[in-house]
């Protein structure tokens, strides 16, 4: 009798030591979470974006990247980051007609917004660049802008005292090109904007969130009056096209055709996204316009009759209440 | 009926060697045998070099301190019309390396062979972040490759010219020609340069790259740039010499 008391003591006290052991093993795990694969917060109303099965986000990846992103380590004098042209107060743009680069020297173009980027089907005014991925390794190398190469970056991350480490925490491997380019994608892709006045009203129907003038606006942006929506519309406020707004007669950039060669493809550019448009001047390609004003002015004079401009860009003669409140519905787009 | 199953055991077991040993014999042959280009990268009679002065067909001195192109698609055509085609294959050239192992091809004879000058579009627009840093596809320092509409630059050739107008001074002026994009491929057409792979040697076909042909008609002080895209005229002339600049050596 004692003996069989003895035997189920032991099973009961094998069974508790077992238990705690394999919940401090579980617990050993849990606390590492840096590789399991996050789901991204996406603003309500945005789909899910599309990411490559080999960057997958993971809090590591995510991290490795945003340090790169902020590091003037990619180049070759180690003063500019990527942060020097998106800066984070003014919706990851710079503010400038055109981005500085190294040694002063001017870019081409205005700087995009990095923000809402996991959406983009291709990269740059002019789409290039196929992947947020491939996109990376355009501004280091460019002359105008890091002026670097992609493989002297990666022998100074190898002997750099931290990232070895974390490149290997993140992706298992050492730095090299595919990882450099992977991470900086990996914590682009996280980088969301959609929660302004706009969407409360939109999508948590708060009919109170826009005032009388930004309802008039957005009436004349999604109405056929303005017709704005035509290429701004949709979640992200663009629909992703190349076009020639009859910004010029003739054009010093050639925008898409430097890509397609295409004749009709001289003069068209990326359809913008709107969101924060209000923090995001000087507008345009070459950021030729100061103000949101100049902005609405264009398109309602219908722009220059470039030969390959779009149909949809028509004199709309806008009167000057249409154009303010056209206006205020923009400003309305800043997130909150 | 158990020594019928051991008999069957032992037919089975000793066909199976005899098919295996078979097989082996035909391996051991001497059926296939290395390929290679032996490819010199010249200025007229001399081998490129980033350190000699060459001149031009007009006699205008020049210097080069960059010359890469890349060599792909290549195809082996067997005498019966059979093609070969070395899939994957991709030649980063330089006037420094001579000879370009291209794979393993059948021992017999060839009526010819073709290559791409430049890379077919599938290939120009993969990512080169994917390539081990081994391959010619891979970043290269100094670069290769255009960022900006990701493609490959088919021919990078740098250097400096004489500036003087009597072509009689010392190369002082930089010239940079960098060809790409789809349209700038060129098939190099030796379909009619029968060869014999024997089953005693490897083969090594002879090739030569001028560079003065890649140049011939290009005023080098007045026309010193293209990126292809912002200057097509010029990146068409010099493409349009690169088929006459391969020659069998």
């Amino acid at each position: 009798m004692s003996n069989k008391i003895t035997g189920v003591l032991s099973i009961i006290i094998f069974v508790i030591i077992s238990s705690i052991l394999i919940t401090s093993c579980r617990k050993d795990d849990a606390i590492d979470t840096g590789n399991e694969i996050l789901e991204l917060q996406v603003p309500t109303g945005f789909p899910y974006p599309d990411i490559p099965e080999d960057n997958q986000p993971t809090k590591n990846r995510i991290a490795l990247g945003k340090k790169l992103f902020f590091d003037p380590i990619l180049s070759r004098d180690s003063t500019i980051s990527c942060a020097s042209c998106h800066h984070e107060d003014k919706k990851m743009t710079d503010g400038l007609p055109v981005s500085q680069g190294i040694d002063g020297r001017h870019v081409l173009r205005n700087a995009m917004t990095v923000l809402n980027t996991a959406y983009q089907p291709n990269m740059f005014w002019d789409g290039g660049s196929p992947t947020l991925e491939q996109q990376v390794v355009a501004p280091i190398e460019s002359h105008e802008e890091m002026d670097f190469n992609v493989l002297k970056v990666v022998e100074r991350l190898k002997n750099h005292p931290e990232y070895p480490e974390l490149f290997l925490k993140a992706y298992n491997l050492e730095p090299s090109p595919y990882t450099l380019t992977r991470a900086i994608a990996n914590f682009e892709r996280t980088l969301f904007t959609g929660k302004s006045k706009y969407d409360e009203y939109q999508y948590d129907k708060n009919m109170n969130a826009l005032s009388e003038s930004e309802k008039r606006g957005m009436d004349l942006f999604f109405g056929e009056r303005a017709e704005c929506f035509h290429c701004h519309g949709g979640f992200n406020f663009t629909d992703f096209s190349f076009k020639n707004n009859g910004l010029y007669l003739v054009y010093a950039d050639s925008g898409r055709a430097r890509i397609t060669t295409l004749h009709s493809d001289v003069g068209k550019f990326k359809v913008p996204s709107l969101r924060n448009v209000a923090l995001t001047a000087p507008y345009m390609h070459d950021g030729s316009m100061a103000t949101l004003e100049e902005v609405v002015e264009h398109y309602s004079s219908g722009g220059k009759p470039h030969f390959n401009k779009s149909f949809l860009i028509q004199p709309l003669n806008l009167t000057q209440q249409e154009k303010t409140d056209l206006i205020n519905f923009m400003k309305a787009l800043t997130d909150l | 009926m158990k020594k019928n199953i051991i008999i069957i055991t032992f037919i089975l077991f000793t066909s199976a060697v005899v098919f295996t040993g078979c097989k082996k014999d035909k391996d051991n042959g001497p059926a296939e045998r290395s390929i290679s280009f032996h490819l010199h990268t010249v200025v007229g009679n001399t081998v490129a070099n980033y350190t000699s002065v060459f001149t031009d067909a007009t006699g205008r001195s020049f210097t080069l301190s960059d010359c890469r192109y890349y060599i792909s698609n290549i195809v082996f055509i067997k005498d019966d019309g059979t093609e070969l085609p070395m899939t994957g294959k991709v030649l980063l050239a330089n006037p420094a390396t001579m000879k370009y192992e291209i794979g393993k091809v059948p021992v017999g004879k060839y009526k010819g062979f073709r290559f791409l000058f430049g890379l077919d579009s599938v290939t120009n627009h993969a990512d080169p972040a994917t390539y081990p840093s081994t391959s010619p596809l891979s970043y290269q320092n100094p670069n290769i490759h255009w960022g900006w509409n990701t493609g490959y630059i088919f021919m990078k050739l740098e250097g400096k010219v004489d500036s003087t107008a009597a072509a009689n001074g010392t190369p002082d002026f930089d010239f940079y020609y960098h060809l790409g994009l789809d349209q700038m491929k060129r098939t190099i057409d030796f379909s009619t340069t029968a060869f014999e792979v024997t089953s005693t040697e490897d083969m090594e076909l002879g090739i030569v790259f001028d560079l003065k042909k890649v140049l011939n008609g290009v005023n080098i002080p007045q026309e010193n740039f293209t990126h292809t895209m912002d200057n097509m005229p010029l990146a068409n002339k010099i493409v349009n010499n690169i088929p006459a600049a391969f020659e069998i050596e």
